[in-house]
Order: structure tokens, then sequence, then C-alpha cells
């Protein structure tokens, strides 16, 4: 269940987001030598994905020689991703050769160590091997984005103060003691010697446990709903504002004195005479009565 | 008879009066042969009486680049000066000397461009039989007089980089 709502969330929020992307080029990976490593994305970037590979070296060599360079990527998993070769046999060397190919956008996951490799006689001088690449750095934020890492961890860290470990029926005391309980009656079932006091008191085991997983979904599924709750909800209350103002008063008295009410001032007095004539009148007929 | 009638009646129906229409036929070329400067020359000044590109006498080489699109079709011509464009006025002579060579390929088949160039005066030919991209640098030397040193002022020549149809 929390898991299902992870994910609403996620849904929800991955409708929102948006990626721009950036562009960059390495310096000369094969500045140090003729393998190199693919660490080629700045810290924090995400998405990275090479766009192109450019390529320079000189070749050493006698004309009258065989001579192949292979510029590659090894493939994770087998194979190479990248891969040119430039046959050199018969060919003059010393005059540098430089070439670029257009890359198809591949995730730098794929992308293995790279080489220059001679087969034949000769060298290669001044390589120069420069990669393009682009990527996104929303990431900076796990937040931003759901497909960033950690994710996941910082959703379940914003939901506050709620216990949101997960819940393992495994390792409460009540359920594990009922699981042994049952496996000993399993084993004594096995044996055949069940009498009816045995199925009772194995329903009742049983439905304890069911009573147990069923109280301990409930329990969490409440951690969850009230981690939500608060979360969806507090700022709303906080953020409430009353229309503020003075309501003033707006009646005025014309002339400034207020006469006294004669007309009321006798209803007012008849209504008292008469209440005092009515009360008067239960002692006159307490004396009536013998 | 009836039939025939006919027949002629619809071809002198169909003759109709003749018009006489131009068509035009219109059509572009696309350059397959492109000249970029990619590096624009500087003359140093060594010595009193020499203006020279060269890196070891403070100049800078400058560097043509010829994309070809269609191999086997073209020949690069590069003339070094043989003349200064603007220059302050010169009472004397100047030496020209001149060289053009491949410093840079975007292919394995113009390794041989370089052995295979033809020079002559000022102008060294190369012939483009591979599709790509050919970088050429051309150096270029002034040595006024005998010794004598160059006139101050601002010096400027130009080379010369032609894309000639076979």
């Amino acid at each position: 269940m929390k898991l299902l709502w992870i994910a609403l969330i996620t849904a929800l929020v991955s409708s929102q987001a948006h990626s721009e992307y950036l562009y960059g080029i390495t310096g000369n990976m094969a500045g140090t030598g003729h393998t190199w490593g693919m660490n080629i994305a700045p810290n924090g970037s995400q998405s990275v994905k090479v766009n192109g590979v450019f390529y320079q070296y000189t070749p050493v060599k006698n004309t009258e020689d065989s001579m192949l360079v292979h510029i590659r990527n090894k493939k994770v998993g087998g194979g190479y991703i990248f891969s040119s070769t430039d046959d050199w046999s018969g060919l003059q060397g010393g005059i540098p050769i430089t070439k670029g190919f257009l890359i198809d956008n591949l995730p730098i996951e794929l992308w293995g160590d790279g080489s220059i490799d001679v087969e034949g006689t000769g060298s290669v001088v001044d390589a120069n091997v420069v990669y393009s690449y682009k990527y996104n750095n929303d990431c900076l934020t796990p937040m931003s984005d759901p497909s960033c890492s950690g994710y996941t961890d910082a959703v379940l860290a914003m939901m506050g103060a709620a216990d949101t470990s997960v819940y393992n029926p495994l390792d409460d005391d009540l359920i594990t003691d009922a699981l042994e309980t049952k496996a000993s009656l399993e084993s004594e079932e096995e044996s055949e010697e069940e009498s009816e006091e045995d199925n009772d008191r194995l329903e009742s085991i049983l439905s304890s446990v069911d009573n147990s997983i069923l109280s301990a979904n409930v329990v969490s599924q409440n951690l969850l709903m009230s981690a939500m709750t608060n979360m969806t909800t507090m700022n709303t209350y906080y953020d409430k504002k009353l229309a503020g103002g003075t309501y003033k008063e707006t009646t005025v008295l014309d002339g400034g004195h207020l006469p006294d009410n004669a007309k009321g001032a006798r209803a007012g007095l008849a209504q008292q005479l008469l209440h005092t004539q009515m009360v008067s009148q239960q002692y006159e007929l307490k004396k009536d009565t013998p | 008879m009836r039939t025939k009638l006919l027949v002629t009646s619809l071809l002198l129906a169909s003759c109709a009066p003749a018009h006489a229409v131009d068509t035009s036929i219109s059509g572009s070329v696309q350059t397959r042969c492109l000249i970029t400067t990619d590096t624009n020359g500087v003359y140093g000044n060594p010595v009193p009486s020499k203006l020279s590109t060269a890196s070891a006498d403070g100049g800078v080489v400058p560097v043509i680049r010829y994309d070809v699109t269609l191999a086997d079709a073209y020949l690069a011509k590069v003339t070094t000066p043989t003349s200064f464009s603007t220059s302050p006025a010169l009472s004397d002579s100047v030496a020209w000397t001149g060289s053009t060579a491949v410093t840079k390929t975007t292919d394995v088949g113009m390794a041989g461009y370089e052995a295979a160039k033809v020079t002559y005066g000022s102008t060294t030919q190369f012939d483009l039989t591979v599709a790509g991209s050919t970088w050429f640098s051309s150096e270029s030397t002034a040595v006024y007089g005998v010794n004598k040193s160059f006139v101050g002022g601002d010096y400027s020549a130009i080379v010369l980089a032609e894309c000639i149809a076979k």
C-alpha cells in the first residue's frame, strides 16, 4: 500500500517534471595514454548521453609497412559501442588525420573504456580524442525529478516525523511466536495425532496471526496516511488568513437625546400589574380552600 | 461514307490553331569544393630584412581548408605571395620564397597528397582524389634587398587558394 502511494506521488510529480539538457565536450581523453575511462560527466549531472566522438592523431610509419589504427570504446556487456579503423598499410605517415562522428545520444552507462590500438608496424603520436555529450543537472535536488537517484528516499524523508520504516510482521514477537506454534502444530498434524482441542487451538492461533498482520497493516497505513495528511494540510492552515479591517458603528442618534418610552413603560407597568395580580390570586385560592 | 465523313470531321476538329510555347529549363550547381581560411597568417620579423610566417620566426602560418564532397574531381592550387598587397613604399626588391604542405586530413586515403603534389613557381598543386577535408599550410618569407631593413609600417600579403575542376 505504501509503495502504491509512493508510486502515485511519483506519477503526479513526474507529470510536472521537465528536463533541459546542457551540452559539453571533454578534454583530450587520450592525453595521458592510449587507454582511458569514460568518467566524462560533471558532478551531479544526470542522463548523460554521448552525441559525438572526434579524434586526431599522427601516424608514424614507413610507407611500405602495414598498419591498422583502431580508435574504439568497449560496450558495457560486450563488444564495442564505437569503433573506427584507419588502414595505413602502404600509405605515408607523418600527416595528422582528424575525424568526427555523430553519435545518436547513447547513454554513458553503455560506454566502456576507450583505447587507441595499433596493429602492424608503426605507432601513433599526438593523439587527441574528444567526446561531446549532453546532460542535465536537475538532480542536484533529488526530488526535482522522479528519475533522480534518491528520489524515493527524499519523498519519504519529506513525510516528516512519521515512522516510515517498513513494518516487517516477522519481526513482531507475537507473530513469530504464533508462527512457531503453528509450525509445531503442523508437525503434530503430520503425526496424525491432532485432536479436536488442537483444532480449536490452531484456528485460534491462525486467527491471531491474521489479526496481527491485519492490525500491522492498518497501523502502518494509518501512519502513512497521517503523515501524508499532515504534509498536505499543514500549509493550508498556516497560510489561512481572515479578512482584516474594523467594523465601525454607523448608526447615528438624531439630536443626541433618547426620550423615555412612555408607551413601553405603560405596557411594562400593565404587565407587572397583571403579574402581581396573578400571583396574588394564588394566595386567594388557598384562602378559599377548606 | 458516313463513317469517313465522321472521321474527317473529327480530324478537322482536332486541328486546333498551332501555338508556340517556350519551356524554360532551370537548374543550379551546388558547389562540391569549398575553401575556407582556417587560420590567418601573421608575419614575424626575426631580423630587420626578413618577414616570415614561420613560427620559429615569430609568425603564424596560414592554414587553408578544402572541403570536397566529390572525389577525384578537383585540383587544389595554392599560390604563395610574390608581392605585398599593402606595404609602405619600398625602394628595393623583395625576394619571396614559399611552400605549401598538407597538414591535416580527414581520410587515410589523403595520406598520399603530400607526396604527389606538384610545385611550379610559387604554386603548389594537389590532386584531391578523396572526398573529405584537407588542411594546407602555406609558409612564405620575404627578404628585403640585401640585408636591408624593411621600412616601418604595415605589411600584408595574400595566399591564393583555388579549387579547379578537373
